[in-house]
């Protein structure tokens, strides 16, 4: 049991020895997930908002797969990734595979259903109402967008850190396009992983502790938005 | 603004709702009444454009709907949505996107918030009003860019006798000043109050 204790002891002397390492993985971690969850944003939430408003041919079968893809595997995704950037692979030509835009792409695709899902089922609820409102006052095109995204953006923020947690918290699909490559594609969870193979519980703890300081601060925003709405 | 529906036909899940064989608007308040179930509502989002129907026309002084139309014309239903925003900004809305400038949206959101006696709520949440607040709010919202085509579905429902009597001369006074005013309601005494022109749907 020492060995869990002093680890803990040690890892938080790791985390505010100012350890550059440490801080190299931890930058990398947010700035792969909030790339890969912005760029998401800005193809999810239109998207959504646009099906979650229409009727069309077909869309409870779109609903359900939508709904499918949600819950996809991260190894899963990392793997499709990987078959499509790989040396072979028909985007091969373009060598992202083991960079940290491959990671990107890898996150882009994984919390895209998730973030479509999520916005597309507050604008099935409220946004019609919302899209009625305006069009009754004048609205449409842009001015009609930026109302409903203007009016569900408590929600649309929570789908948005949602989205982040799921992205932050994957190690499969990193590992896979990554490849865990010290200083270039080492991020906190793939060096959870590698840390605890290698019986280096100091920092996978540390690393673990600021995976969950991160996941806090976001809980944290998320309560933070839902208590204002209340 | 005239409107003129021609053989129109409503269904929904193939029940018919609404046929209305011929029936014009024309300038000034028109009052609709019936029972429920009758297609009033349905006739007032056929005519906003909110609405598709089977069968007909709809026409706006002559011509099918245009997008002139559409932004000239607006329906206060009975539970309107307020935006979450102040009272101040749901009013502004139509106006800011109808691009006035500020002073002129400051100049037409203070007249008729204080017309319609509710100054006194410009800095609440929209959203966090009392029912007959909502309405009046809601009527404010939409008077403000003086539609050519102004309908009101039931939209006086929950104000209190005071409220009531303030809204219904500001309806009556923007009827006389050339628009076109639908007012649907239940309660024959207002509707014969108001105007002489009483509609009375009946159901399919």
């Amino acid at each position: 049991m020492d060995y869990i204790a002093n680890g803990f002891l040690k890892a938080l002397n790791l985390i505010v020895s100012m350890d550059m390492e440490l801080y190299k993985i931890i930058a990398l971690s947010i700035f792969v997930s909030v790339s890969g969850t912005l760029i998401s944003a800005l193809f999810s939430i239109p998207l959504a908002i646009f099906l979650g408003l229409r009727n069309f041919y077909l869309k409870k079968v779109y609903t359900r797969l939508l709904y499918t893809f949600m819950s996809t595997p991260s190894v899963l995704v990392g793997l499709l990734v990987a078959l499509f950037l790989s040396r072979r692979g028909p985007f091969g030509w373009m060598q992202l595979m083991y960079t940290p835009a491959a990671m990107i792409i890898a996150q882009f695709v994984l919390v895209t259903p998730l973030m479509t899902g999520l916005v597309f089922n507050i604008v099935n609820k409220r946004g019609k109402l919302i899209e009625k409102t305006g069009r009754l006052l004048g609205a449409r095109g842009i001015d009609l967008l930026i109302l409903i995204i203007r009016e569900l953006k408590v929600e649309i923020t929570m789908a948005l850190l949602t989205s982040f947690s799921r992205a932050i918290s994957e190690v499969g699909a990193v590992m896979i396009v990554g490849g865990n490559i010290k200083g270039h594609t080492r991020v906190i969870t793939t060096s959870i992983v590698m840390f605890n193979s290698m019986g280096d519980y100091e920092i996978a703890i540390a690393l673990g502790l600021i995976l969950l300081l991160i996941s806090l601060l976001m809980n944290s925003i998320l309560y933070g938005f839902k208590g204002d709405r209340q | 603004m005239n409107i003129r529906l021609k053989n129109l036909e409503k269904k929904f899940y193939k029940k018919p709702v609404l046929n209305i064989e011929n029936l014009e608007f024309t300038k000034g308040l028109t009052c609709i009444m019936g029972s429920n179930g009758s297609g009033k509502s349905t006739l007032l989002n056929i005519i906003s454009g909110n609405l598709n129907y089977e069968n007909g026309q709809v026409l706006y002084n002559d011509k099918p709907f245009t997008k002139d139309i559409y932004s000239s014309m607006t329906l206060v239903e009975q539970k309107p949505y307020m935006l979450s925003r102040s009272v101040y900004d749901n009013v502004a809305y139509p106006l800011r996107i109808r691009r006035y400038t500020n002073r002129e949206v400051h100049t037409k959101v203070e007249e008729i918030l204080q017309n319609l006696q509710i100054t006194e709520l410009k800095k609440n949440r929209g959203d966090e009003l009392s029912g007959g607040e909502i309405q009046k709010v809601a009527l404010a919202r939409a008077l403000v860019f003086s539609p050519k085509l102004l309908m009101l579905d039931e939209s006086t429902s929950n104000m209190d006798k005071k409220s009531l009597e303030n809204v219904e001369r500001i309806i009556r006074n923007y009827a006389q000043m050339g628009n076109t005013v639908l007012f649907v309601t239940h309660d024959l005494n207002q509707a014969k109050s108001l105007t002489e022109n009483i509609v009375n749907l009946q159901e399919v």
